[in-house]
């Protein structure tokens, strides 16, 4: 019995080292890629390429893997640049980890999605301290960056709800969707939201809950609210676009879309191709090609040891039917 | 002790489903007399509906709790699932097969599950735990991340369509917990699944293979979350790998107020069945109310455990 229990442990433990050795292969030959660039360094003849470490919150998300190939698009495009682009998985300490490793690896900047700002700001400290200059994209980090690329969150909220209280002139019944409860992104575009609401009496807000940026959550909660509040509801506000896809699809299911305004925010491939069936009334386009080609000109600027703009905001743009296809591609 | 566990275990299992039962309808009317129009046709319905993915994972899951068990890779499976229907719909492949390789793949995971936990002999919390980010993983993995979208109207059917005026995802519920009833409490197999959890020595001195039990409840669960993410998916029209996440918790929550000990040898389906419902009643009960999800989450905790409290006083008495 014991001696069965062992084999098939070995077995196990085998198949699982195997497993991490093929998922480690891809990385242990970008390190060999490094040293082996390192040993050109003393000729100093050849060209050597600016290589830059770069690391995003997650690749679960659309908007890290639009980062990341856009990143990847943009450093082809100028050449000359090697990037090293690593996920942090959602876990900051993770991210803290990386950027150590990209200061062991000598890269000439670094360039960080920081997963958090207080957790992630480590990463910014460590990487001043080595001397290497470091990029934030997308969010900030309490410790200040060399360069800061990004948009407000506060800005995509306001042009959402703006949208909205110009296309009910002003006048109705609003319910908001918030995103995953203290996320920097759910607190900024609920400020946003708010501080629009105001300037307008005759809008008021029927309701506000979470749907933790989801949208088989967000379309439960929908068909509860279409149950509580039936006709009063006049638009619906979702704080990113997986969610509007959720709450448009059960107004669609319920036959309820008609006199409805339902907006999101992200403008993510789903919401656009609905914007432009004329479902889904408008999203924000978070310009996420901006940010990556930003970020990625500061990063090269400073490895040269030019200087950039301590901070740089990419605008926010809304997407209705008038526009949408410029964003299609 | 055992003789008399086994002996007394249907009077004591009518009591229980008594309890849970009341609990129910006082859950109900509190709701129905602060919000008139929880009571409402429709609002059961979708009360029903919503609450229909998370019972067929807590009746699947069930089978395994009976078992003294436990499967949390659940949650995953249904991320898999609904990844792989969508894929293969992409590929223009029939819906109906489709939806089929979506239940396949749970039923695989549960093999795969089934066979570590009887062969490998590994503790199934373990096993689990590790297909858990597995699966989660294979789903991210051959999906590339992103929702799998623009998928053909029919996809959306199962999920979103009425039958004689009840949604298709009740119709499935009903069906499926119709079906593990007779399982579970009329076939042989289900009286060995309890006699697995009472006692698995005892069990295995009186003629039954464990093993195979094992195997058998895993491929449920398996094949319960794998049906259970295909509703999902058709229900949002989209293959979306982290869709299911935490769902494992909810699943067996609803097991759980239902009268199912992790211990294992005690459940039954209706328990489980209006567990489900209890969960899914004050979560549109609050929804309607307003109330904010902060205190939806820490009600949904105390009625946990409030069921077990109850659920032991139940037993001392």
């Amino acid at each position: 019995m014991k001696e069965r229990m062992k084999k098939w442990l070995v077995i196990f433990m085998a198949g699982c080292m195997a497993a991490g050795l093929a998922a480690c292969g891809s990385k242990e030959t970008v390190a060999e890629e490094n040293t082996s660039v390192e040993g050109q360094t003393d000729s100093e003849e050849i060209q050597e390429p600016i290589r830059i470490g770069v690391t995003l919150m997650n690749f679960q998300t659309e908007f890290s893997i639009g980062l990341k190939d856009y990143l990847e698009e943009k450093a082809e495009e100028i050449g000359g640049v090697e990037l090293n682009i690593v996920d942090a998985q959602g876990d900051a300490a993770r991210q803290v980890q990386q950027v150590e490793s990209f200061i062991g690896q000598q890269v000439d900047a670094i360039i960080l999605q920081p997963q958090e700002q207080e957790a992630s700001s480590p990463c910014v400290d460590k990487a001043k301290e080595a001397g290497i200059p470091i990029v934030n994209v997308n969010s900030l980090t309490t410790s200040e960056p060399d360069a800061y690329v990004g948009s407000d969150d506060i800005e995509a909220a306001e042009i959402a709800m703006n949208y909205i209280a110009e296309q009910l002139g002003g006048e109705g019944n609003v319910l908001m969707m918030h995103g995953h409860a203290g996320q920097t992104a759910e607190v900024k575009r609920t400020e946003g939201a708010k501080e629009v609401l105001e300037q307008y009496e005759g809008l008021t807000l029927l309701d506000e809950q979470t749907a933790d940026w989801d949208r088989a959550e967000a379309m439960a909660l929908m068909e509860n609210w279409l149950q509580a509040y039936g006709d009063d509801i006049n638009a619906v506000f979702c704080q990113n676009d997986e969610m509007a896809m959720g709450a448009l699809n059960a107004l669609v299911q319920n036959n309820r879309k008609e006199g409805i305004v339902v907006v999101g925010v992200d403008a993510i491939a789903d919401a656009l191709a609905s914007v432009k069936d004329g479902q889904l009334d408008a999203t924000v386009y978070q310009d996420c090609q901006g940010q990556a080609e930003g970020a990625l000109d500061a990063a090269v600027k400073l490895a040269k040891g030019e200087s950039v703009d301590s901070e740089t905001m990419i605008s926010f743009i809304l997407v209705t039917q008038d526009n949408v296809d410029q964003f299609l591609n | 002790m055992k003789e008399t566990q086994i002996r007394g275990r249907t009077y004591r299992e009518v009591f229980e489903k008594y309890a849970i039962f009341i609990a129910f309808i006082l859950l109900c009317i509190l709701l129905s007399v602060m919000k008139p129009m929880f009571l409402t046709p429709a609002n059961l319905l979708l009360v029903l509906n919503q609450a229909s993915i998370n019972g067929i994972l807590a009746i699947g899951v069930t089978f395994v709790l009976i078992t003294a068990g436990i499967d949390i890779s659940i949650g995953s499976v249904v991320g898999l699932a609904g990844v792989t229907a969508a894929l293969c719909a992409q590929r223009e492949i029939p819906i109906i097969p489709s939806f089929f390789m979506g239940i396949l793949s749970g039923v695989l995971v549960g093999a795969i599950v089934g066979l570590l936990v009887t062969k490998g002999k590994l503790a199934p919390y373990i096993v689990t735990l590790g297909m858990m980010t597995i699966i989660r993983g294979v789903a991210l993995l051959i999906s590339g991340g992103r929702p799998i979208s623009g998928l053909p109207a029919e996809f959306g059917y199962l999920g979103n369509k009425n039958l004689l005026g009840v949604p298709i995802p009740v119709i499935i519920f009903v069906a499926v917990a119709a079906v593990a009833y007779v399982v579970l409490m009329k076939l042989r197999v289900g009286r060995y699944t309890f006699a697995v959890g009472g006692n698995m020595y005892a069990a295995e001195a009186s003629g039954i293979n464990p093993n195979q039990i094992k195997m058998f409840v895993h491929l449920v669960s398996g094949g319960c979350a794998g049906l259970a993410g295909i509703i999902l998916a058709s229900k949002i029209i989209t293959g979306q790998p982290n869709s299911g996440e935490g769902y494992e918790l909810d699943a067996i929550a609803a097991a759980v107020v239902g009268g199912t000990s992790l211990a294992g040898g005690t459940g039954s389906i209706t328990g489980t069945v209006i567990g489900a419902l209890i969960i899914g009643v004050i979560a549109n009960g609050l929804d309607l109310m307003g109330v904010s999800s902060y205190w939806q989450q820490i009600v949904k905790g105390l009625i946990i455990i409030a069921a077990v409290l109850l659920d032991r006083n139940k037993k001392r008495q």
